[in-house]
């Protein structure tokens, strides 16, 4: 119940309410011009329609929450693959490089020399801060096994080793809660939701890193980016405790300016003084959305069955309804209404029925929005903890999906209704 | 029993409806079978390796802190080891092409002796272990690539900055359970490239594969093995293959709970589906059922008789569905589906039991208030009613 209260208010007040609640309104606005051209183009009124679906209600109930669960189902899966994909997603600077080994294809594989870095910030094009220093930040990432507080089992925790500079790289860096880890201390900070899924995360809390015990002393969040699933503090407290002292492994720097960039980048991959693997941060995190690929076809293959199964449902459903109406159908041709009349109120009556479904199953996902959960990511085998998402798109992708269901299913019954013999009609019992 | 042809006869009536009926539960189970096999299959996996006997070591901060090839002479020395072997990931590129085959470095004197279940003939062991630049690979693999001995093969390093230019020396052969599509070198030749380089790696190794002797517990091999190194350099953590396998499959997250949702969500939904279809039937059958309690059948065969029929229709939707599953995966190859690490995936039978259970009970489920209905239907009633 906790996590409802929290998902409702992470959806009135969460960084996409407008969105959410723009969403939902927008929605039942579709339904309403859906209805009035409804109105407008068909002769048979909706009140019918609806009147219809109340007749047998439970068995419209029942349709109806089949349809729910299949929807939501499918948006949860897609929801999770959206919050790893924007997890993934770049938010910093276009004019920012990474500087790794050659041939490495994460940060957790790639090795440099400090006295590489020293070289490397004295390049010209690197863009400077006010106080002069240049923007170009050496980085050590050690991984780490950890348990975690939920789920059970461990994961690899990803520590990075920084210098102040690195938080001007990210502009999105906010320390929300304690302060900053002291330089030359066994201090660290990490988000809060590291804090909520692993031990010794939370602030006052100790992580062990390498048999040293680091302590928590302040929590920040980073514009929901790869950065919010890592442990950061001090760059040489942590050369000199996991034993990689005078190590990095990444470079991060920002260029002057997009002419700036190409030079800087030709220097760090073709002189043979550096000879790195120098990329932007979105050509470094699509090599890593190799991670979200496993839920993402996982998501595909449960909507795809689960609306198959869904549309048999809504057939049934219909057809049952048809069955049980074949008088009315009949008297309805013989008051002359036309074929398609009756085409389109039996299509919109399981469309109606599908779409109240998908509906009710989008909204019972977003209780679970802003909830997060972690996976591993092989590229720089560690955890990368996203949260999941319910967005426009995947909300959407709900909708359509509950479209396809009521269409699909109600076509063949529909054009059974249509194609009955007026006569015969009429005599059934 | 002598009732089956008359519940027969009920699904057949409504062919369309049942058809219907039975496709949503077939197509609905093929998923839920398809996500408990899965974590069935991982679990498959790990109990499976229970039995070869062995222990894994890796640096107690994980797999991705180093540890000095001197460790495995050490651990071979301690009392309850059989063998001991080396073993780094090396995760190159073959072809530029990401494929998902493993790549090992080992020590070819002692890998037959670890790796017990798989097979290799003497006179390629031999070839192997005297060619510094051989490899041996998965039979699978090498029919997947063409590979043949002698055929010669290209890694790029990704993780480690250099190619390895390999050999092959030979095909092995491994159980249903083992990796068929994996890639055996020497560590010596590896290390001697890293070293050229000066590489940090160098010297290093990633885990350290144990085969325990038949008389020895393994719990306390690990133990001797946790103490040897607790207070050196390098403390080591020894645990069961088992418990190795099953790190990994921590690492991926919360799929358990994930998935058992989804099942949860889904066979809730199929229970309204086909509990809405089997009220659909009866309410068109009022009469029938009113005749049939008239002329002396009891409440209770009633209930029997509609349960059954429910039952039925779910238990045919079962097995198109789980029957479906179990023979894709038969025939096709997981990997077509671009999910990495499911090479070998394959649908236990407990997996397609539990499926058809469920099956079961979605009809008994769907059948109840329905059938309770018909129990007790008054005949009177019944009889009047004008459908």
């Amino acid at each position: 119940m906790d996590k409802l209260g929290d998902g409702l208010r992470e959806l009135v007040t969460g960084p996409d309410r407008w969105l959410n609640l723009g969403l939902l309104a927008g929605g039942f606005m579709v339904l309403a011009l859906l209805t009035l051209a409804a109105r407008a183009l068909l002769r048979i009124p909706l009140k019918y329609t609806l009147r219809s679906l109340r007749a047998r209600w439970v068995s419209s109930l029942m349709t109806l929450f089949g349809a729910a669960l299949v929807v939501w189902a499918s948006v949860l899966a897609f929801g999770l693959a959206a919050g790893l994909d924007h997890t993934l997603q770049v938010s910093s600077d276009p004019l920012d490089l990474l500087a790794l080994r050659k041939g490495a294809t994460a940060e957790t594989s790639s090795i440099i020399e400090e006295s590489l870095a020293r070289q490397i910030a004295t390049l010209p094009g690197i863009a400077t801060n006010q106080r002069g220093q240049p923007l170009c930040s050496p980085e050590l990432v050690v991984v780490v096994n950890k348990p975690r507080r939920t789920g059970g089992g461990h994961a690899n925790v990803l520590v990075r080793g920084v210098t102040p500079v690195a938080r001007e790289l990210r502009p999105n860096f906010r320390l929300i809660a304690g302060r900053l880890p002291r330089t030359g201390l066994r201090e660290a900070m990490t988000s809060p939701s590291m804090a909520g899924r692993f031990y010794g995360c939370r602030l006052g809390e100790s992580l062990e890193v390498w048999g040293s015990q680091f302590r928590i002393v302040g929590l920040f969040t980073c514009g929901e980016s790869a950065a919010e699933s890592e442990v950061w503090t001090d760059l040489k407290v942590l050369g000199q405790t996991s034993k990689r002292p005078n190590l990095l492994s990444s470079v991060q720097l920002r260029a002057a300016s997009p002419s700036a960039m190409a030079v800087l980048k030709d220097r760090l991959v073709n002189d043979e003084q550096f000879a790195l693997k120098a990329v932007t941060e979105a050509e470094y995190f699509a090599e890593q959305a190799v991670a979200g690929l496993a839920i993402k076809i996982v998501g595909r293959i449960i909507s795809f069955f689960l609306t198959i199964g869904a549309c048999f449902a809504v057939a049934n459903t219909m057809f049952g309804a048809v069955a049980s109406r074949a008088r009315e159908i009949g008297t309805l041709r013989a008051l002359g209404f036309s074929r398609s009349n009756i085409l389109a109120a039996f299509l919109i009556e399981s469309l109606v029925l599908a779409m109240l479904g998908g509906l009710l199953g989008c909204l019972a996902t977003l209780p679970l929005n802003g909830l997060s959960t972690g996976t591993a990511n092989w590229q720089t085998f560690s955890e990368i903890t996203f949260a999941f998402r319910f967005g426009p798109k995947v909300l959407l992708q709900g909708a359509a999906l509950s479209v396809l269901m009521g269409l699909i299913g109600g076509m063949l019954p529909a054009l059974r209704a249509v194609l009955m013999n007026t006569v015969e009609a009429l005599r059934e019992v | 029993m002598k009732f089956l042809p008359y519940l027969l006869k009920n699904v057949a009536r409504h062919k369309l409806r049942n058809l219907f009926t039975m496709l949503s539960i077939g197509v609905s189970l093929f998923l839920v079978t398809l996500l408990y096999a899965y974590l069935d299959f991982q679990e498959e996996l790990g109990k499976q390796s229970a039995d070869y006997r062995r222990l894994v070591v890796t640096h107690v901060e994980g797999l991705t802190a180093l540890m000095p090839l001197a460790v495995v002479d050490r651990i071979r020395a301690l009392p309850g080891v059989k063998a001991a072997m080396p073993l780094s990931w090396f995760g190159g590129l073959y072809q530029d092409d990401k494929l998902p085959f493993a790549q090992f470095a080992t020590d070819p004197m002692q890998c037959m002796d670890v790796w017990t279940e798989y097979r290799l003939p003497p006179e390629q062991l031999l070839a192997w272990q005297q060619d510094r630049t051989g490899c041996v690979v998965g039979n699978v693999i090498a029919e997947k690539r063409g590979w043949k001995l002698g055929d010669r093969i290209v890694l790029k390093g990704t993780i480690y900055d250099c190619n390895l230019e390999l050999t092959v020396r030979g095909i092995y052969t491994g159980p249903d359970s083992g990796d068929p599509e994996m890639l055996w070198f020497h560590y010596s030749y590896f290390d001697e490239l890293l070293k050229a380089r000066r590489a940090r790696a160098a010297g290093r190794i990633g885990t350290v594969f144990v085969k325990v002797a038949d008389e020895a517990n393994l719990a306390d091999v690990a133990r001797r093995i946790d103490e040897r190194f607790a207070s050196s350099d390098t403390p080591l953590r020894a645990m069961t293959e088992q418990a190795f396998v099953q790190s990994f499959t921590e690492m991926v997250g919360n799929v358990q709970a994930f998935i058992q949702n989804t099942a949860l969500a889904v066979v809730f939904a199929l229970v309204c589906v086909a509990a809405n279809a089997m009220a659909m039937s009866l309410r068109e059958r009022v009469r029938e059922v009113a005749v049939l309690k008239a002329i002396g059948f009891q409440r209770r065969t009633i209930l029997g008789l509609v349960l059954g029929e429910a039952m039925l229709i779910a238990l045919a939707g079962g097995i198109i569905g789980v029957g479906s599953v179990k023979l894709l995966t038969t025939f096709v190859d997981p990997s077509v589906a671009g999910i990495p690490g499911l090479t070998r995936f394959y649908v236990p039978w407990n997996s397609a039991f539990t499926g058809l259970l469920l099956a079961v009970g979605v009809g008994l489920a769907s059948g109840v208030i329905p059938a309770v209905r018909a129990a007790n239907l008054s005949v009177v009633d019944g009889l009047r009613r004008v459908v």
